[in-house]
């Protein structure tokens, strides 16, 4: 009986597409003057985000940053407590290292590829001598591990200008809700941040038509 | 305001399908027919044997109206037999949305074609949540490796297996666009397509008599049509389900990319972006100003797929 219908809808089909395509010609014309982007450009109200109340909850832990976008404030991934051994000065303080656990210490897990040819960084450019628990800017500054965009952004200005307004970076798990962006390094290795050659998580056979 | 765009509008998605639909007509005339000579069939039946169960909510399923004809009652019943059927067959406990689209939202997308580096992630992402037939290997987004200067993804290599990102190649993702002016649409001989206020173009699969002269239409590769009945394994099923979006397909049916409709009416990024690894997916409401997406539009060098043939599409590609 299926078959049957099947064949039937299809017959069906094809008569009434006869009948649509002879009323598109007359009915649909070209597009006018008004297309989707004079639409765009003519919305102006900021869309209250925050009604849309599925949106919740942040599956992540969020501190709320120090600048502002087109919106207004927003919030970022907190860094911190990704760091599994944050505080620094746990370790970083006047008391000696015995030599056995040296190895442990020594962050010789860490690949340093930041910068290009001779402007390689090294380890004191960003994190400060005085005081391991913050990272430092050229001119002494100091800038919170939860807040590295302020950091980043000494050098890379321009990417730091369009993720503040959104065209680099992205929101996390949600397009509505309060704004919350993902930090410098939610996705970069701040050590060595260009993005990794690797096989692609799958692959496409050709399409059947 | 009764520009072209209205028209267009009024077209794909005012025009409701007629009440005095002849496909469905049809096909309950001849199935009454049928149901006349096979005996005992139990009409409407919810009790008795699983079995009767069964061949009772399916009854119902086969003379349903069209999605956008139905009342809220109506589409709460449908979701609610879907959802029991899928009890039923499969033995699997799914959630079917029927939640519709939200005032002053208009979707869009853009793709950063400077950051992508083919991790095919988005992909992958989109085959699990949207619960994409694996034994054809069907894929909603492709991504294509492009040499410098092209812009057109059908010069690019779609089936590239290698280790990425290779060096002076770049990597261009496509799906359905969700154009405001769908050439699918407009093909479409029982309007089984059209387009949400919130503008997501989608599919009522049971309206989809697969005569797939939308696939044809299609300018941009967006459609995928089952040949046979999609194979999921039981527990990778996302049973997060819109009745518009990932809810199981069937043989002979269209489908497509809806811009995850079960996702974004909830506010959550569509799985493609979500899952993107290098922030080269940028979603959102094209009518907020202060949206990432309305970001990109005011601030990058954007551009369309194909956009001297009118389509719309809402989905622009950028560079840094
Ligand atoms: S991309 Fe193709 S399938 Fe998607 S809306 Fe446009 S014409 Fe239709
Ligand atoms: S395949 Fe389905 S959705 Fe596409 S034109 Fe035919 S009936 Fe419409």
């Amino acid at each position: 009986m299926s078959k049957f219908s099947y064949a039937a809808g299809l017959l069906l089909g094809a008569l009434a597409a006869v009948i649509l395509i002879s009323q598109a010609a007359t009915a649909s014309g070209s597009p006018g003057s008004e297309s989707v982007k004079d639409r765009i450009e003519q919305a102006i109200e900021p869309f209250d985000s925050l009604k849309v109340t599925t949106a919740y909850p942040l599956p992540v832990k969020t501190v709320e940053a120090k600048e502002q976008y087109q919106g207004g404030s927003f919030k970022v991934l907190a860094r911190k407590d990704q760091i599994t051994r944050f505080r620094c000065s746990v370790c970083h303080n006047d008391k000696m290292v015995k030599v056995r656990n040296g190895a442990l210490f020594t962050h010789s897990d860490i690949q340093l590829n930041h910068g290009l040819g001779r402007n390689q960084l090294t380890c004191n450019e960003c994190h400060a001598i005085e005081n391991r628990d913050v990272l430092v800017d050229k001119q002494g500054g100091q800038i919170d591990f939860d807040h590295s965009y302020q950091l980043c952004g000494k050098c890379h200005f321009r990417q730091k200008r369009d993720w503040l307004g959104g065209a680099h970076g992205k929101r996390e798990t949600y397009w509505a809700g309060e704004r919350v962006i993902r930090n410098c390094t939610s996705c970069h290795n701040p050590h060595s941040p260009a993005f990794p050659t690797k096989m692609p998580a799958t692959y496409s056979l050709p399409l059947d038509e | 305001m009764d520009s072209g765009n209205n028209q267009i509008e009024k077209m794909q998605t005012e025009n409701m399908p007629e009440k005095k639909s002849s496909r469905r007509d049809f096909l309950k005339n001849m199935s009454i027919a049928a149901a006349a000579g096979s005996a005992g069939l139990v009409v409407g039946g919810c009790s008795g044997t699983p079995a009767t169960e069964k061949m009772g909510l399916k009854w119902e399923e086969y003379f349903k109206k069209h999605y956008r004809l139905m009342t809220q009652e109506e589409k709460d019943a449908t979701v609610t037999r879907l959802e029991r059927l899928a009890k039923l067959e499969r033995g699997i406990n799914v959630q079917i949305s029927d939640q519709g689209p939200h005032e002053q939202v208009l979707f869009g997308y853009a793709f950063n074609i400077s950051r992508c580096k083919g991790y095919m992630d988005c992909v992958e992402a989109c085959v699990r949540e949207n619960n994409l037939d694996r034994r054809t290997k069907t894929q909603y987004v492709r991504i294509f490796e492009m040499d410098p200067g092209q812009l057109d993804p059908s010069a690019g290599d779609g089936q590239y297996h290698h280790e990425v990102p290779v060096k002076n190649k770049f990597y261009m993702g496509v799906q359905c666009f969700h154009c405001e002016n769908a050439p699918c649409i407009k093909a479409c001989p029982t309007k089984a397509t059209w387009r949400e206020p919130d503008g997501i173009v989608v599919i009522d699969y049971d309206w989809c008599i697969g005569c797939r002269y939308c696939l044809a239409a299609c300018p941009y590769w967006g459609r995928r049509f089952n040949w046979g009945d999609p194979e999921v394994p039981k527990d990778e099923i996302n049973l997060n389900q819109h009745y518009l979006g990932n809810r199981m397909r069937m043989k002979g049916v269209m489908e497509k990319c809806t811009f995850c409709i079960q996702r974004t009416r909830k506010g959550k990024l569509p799985a493609c972006a979500d899952a993107c690894p290098t922030g080269s997916r940028v979603f959102g409401n094209l009518l907020d100003p202060n949206s990432e997406i309305r970001f990109v539009l005011k601030n990058k060098k954007v551009f369309r797929f194909k956009e001297d043939l009118g389509t719309e599409p809402k989905f622009w590609y950028f560079m840094d």
